[in-house]
């Protein structure tokens, strides 16, 4: 359970999110979306204790996350950030395994059974277990982001926030990630997306947010968050004679 | 503890032992195995004990203590050449401690080259720390370290012009280009806690190496603290190779090759290169410091012109090779 109230994240002086009350309950998926700029990546970061609080507050279960130690924070909370580079050429597993950090900071080979478990189950659910021994360097952008979903599942976390997790995903496993999620929230995690497809937002999620300079314009189920006024006045589309999304003009 | 480490660490133990068998004195075998279990004349248990095991026993922790400072600083940077003598560390080291020397103040006790040698290294280290949390990349990072390196060598010109201290110039020279030639038992318990807390520190450092891997900000979300790991390898670097620095000069690249040779063992793992990377660097120190024993020279050639006459290609070859990979 995350609730979020009067949120304001500054970046060089500017308010970059604004006034920002939301809350996610375990068993929901939550989109969050917006065009470019409108501060879907730092509101996410905020509230995964990343980039600091302006004003407002972000409470994780029952607590004040301004008062949680880091490793209180990752057992509850697990974040995707938009851009992943890696280091070193670590091995697909390796990475997945940091998700396991705060149980056990040891690379797979040395991870205990329930640990490793984790891991394992958490590469089939991102269709990544083929990859599990590949370096990440060698994976291609897709498989390398399925990877890093994957280090986002195997986290013991009841929250989880990923950014933008289906870029660079071809479309079947666009499809697949969100069912993934899906269930994810069905078996009672709470899990928001940074998501720029709103069909398959649309079609996944209980809940989509927007967000647009900053400030939230919608919360509700899509029908209703995703209306043509707010599809018209925010993101300049329209409805199409087909059912597609075109540019409003 | 892994196999590799389980190998290497045969292979140190057995390299150690050879060691005792190579020196400038023509001493048979058989003579010199006696000597190693304590049994033989006078002569040769001290050639043994009092000359080539510690010299042998300098040369692998100095090589280990720069190894596994090598890897330390790579896995905090995040770039396979860091090193404390490219980055400008081992210099600094060597110009506090000849400070020092010069101007007197070894005199007062024999813990003042030493401290003065691990104050030079961390402050080196804390610049290239703050370069580093300020956003510099890699290459950033490289040119201070020239820079560093370069400034040392003038600073240590100006402290000899202005020294009021004759200290044989000779003498000077022979210690920076590096050699563990002459080191007694003491020299090197004098430098042991220095490297014990500094392996300590970095080595409690390792899994916060491996969570830096998906950069500061992730790291921090799976619960692990980057502060904590750069200050922990910071201070550690900074005693490793002050310590080496004062027993042995400064002596190059062994803290690239190393890791170097090391990663692709480790699956690029940066916490379970640490160990292996001591131990092969001391063998590398070891194996060098026994051939530049061996070699028929009127003068012995010094440990640090040859880890360097290695050393030199092997980091230019490194640091092509990166070119190639990432234009």
């Amino acid at each position: 359970m995350i609730s979020v109230s009067g949120l304001v994240v500054h970046l060089a002086g500017q308010a970059v999110v604004n006034d920002l009350s939301f809350s996610l309950a375990p068993g929901e998926f939550v989109a969050l979306a917006g065009p470019n700029g409108a501060g879907k990546s730092t509101a996410l970061k905020a509230v995964a204790g990343i980039a600091p609080i302006g004003s407002g507050s972000v409470r994780i279960g029952d607590r004040d996350a301004a008062g949680m130690n880091r490793s209180t924070r990752a057992r509850a909370l697990a974040w995707l950030p938009q851009f992943r580079p890696v280091a070193w050429n670590l091995c697909a597993e390796d990475i997945v395994a940091l998700g396991r950090f705060i149980e056990s900071p040891a690379p797979y080979i040395r991870l205990g059974a329930a640990d490793r478990a984790a891991v394992d189950s958490a590469l089939v659910k991102s269709d990544a277990a083929h990859l599990a021994g590949r370096a990440i360097h060698t994976l291609s952008g897709g498989e390398q982001a399925r990877v890093h979903v994957a280090r986002l599942l195997a986290s013991p976390a009841q929250n989880l926030l990923l950014d933008e997790p289906c870029a660079s995903l071809d479309i079947s496993h666009q499809l697949s990630l969100m069912q993934t999620l899906s269930n994810e929230a069905a078996s009672g995690r709470a899990v928001m997306v940074v998501l720029h497809d709103l069909e398959l937002a649309a079609r996944y999620c209980s809940r989509v947010i927007v967000l647009d300079g900053g400030r939230k314009v919608a919360d509700g189920p899509p029908e209703s968050s995703l209306s043509d006024d707010v599809l018209r006045r925010v993101f300049a589309v329209q409805r199409g004679p087909s059912g597609g999304l075109v540019r409003a003009g | 503890m892994s196999r590799l480490t389980l190998i290497l660490g045969l292979m140190s133990a057995a390299l150690f032992a050879l060691s005792a068998l190579a020196g400038s004195a023509p001493m048979p075998i058989a003579d010199t195995l006696a000597a190693l279990v304590w049994q033989g004349d006078d002569a040769g248990r001290v050639i043994v004990w009092e000359i080539r095991l510690p010299r042998a026993a300098a040369a692998f922790a100095v090589g280990a203590a720069l190894g596994l400072a090598g890897a330390g600083l790579q896995g905090l940077l995040q770039n396979p050449l860091a090193e404390p003598g490219v980055l400008g560390v081992s210099a600094f080291s060597a110009l506090f401690a000849v400070i020092a020397i010069f101007f007197g103040l070894t005199a007062f006790s024999a813990l003042v080259l030493p401290l003065a040698a691990i104050l030079g290294a961390a402050a080196a280290t804390a610049i290239l720390a703050v370069a580093a949390l300020r956003g510099a990349g890699s290459v950033t990072l490289l040119l201070i370290g020239i820079g560093l390196s370069s400034l040392a060598g003038a600073l240590m010109s100006l402290a000899m012009n202005l020294a009021p201290n004759p200290y044989s110039l000779s003498d000077l020279v022979n210690w920076m280009m590096g050699s563990v030639a002459n080191r007694s038992w003491a020299d090197i318990l004098l430098a042991a806690p220095a490297l014990l807390v500094g392996a300590a520190l970095v080595l409690v450092a390792g899994p916060g190496l491996r969570a830096l891997s998906l950069g500061e900000e992730t790291a921090a979300s799976l619960g692990a603290d980057p502060r904590r790991t750069r200050l922990l390898v910071i201070g550690g670097t900074s005693l490793l190779a002050g310590a080496s620095v004062a027993t042995a000069g400064t002596i190059g690249f062994v803290g690239i090759v190393a890791p170097h040779i090391v990663r692709p063992f480790v699956k690029h793992d940066p916490q379970s290169l640490l160990v292996p990377s001591a131990l092969l660097a001391g063998m590398i120190l070891l194996v060098a410091d026994i051939g530049v024993r061996m070699l028929p020279l009127q003068q012995e050639l010094k440990l640090g012109v040859a880890a360097a006459l290695v050393g030199g290609p092997v980091f230019i070859w490194i640091a092509a090779r990166l070119g190639r990979a990432s234009p």
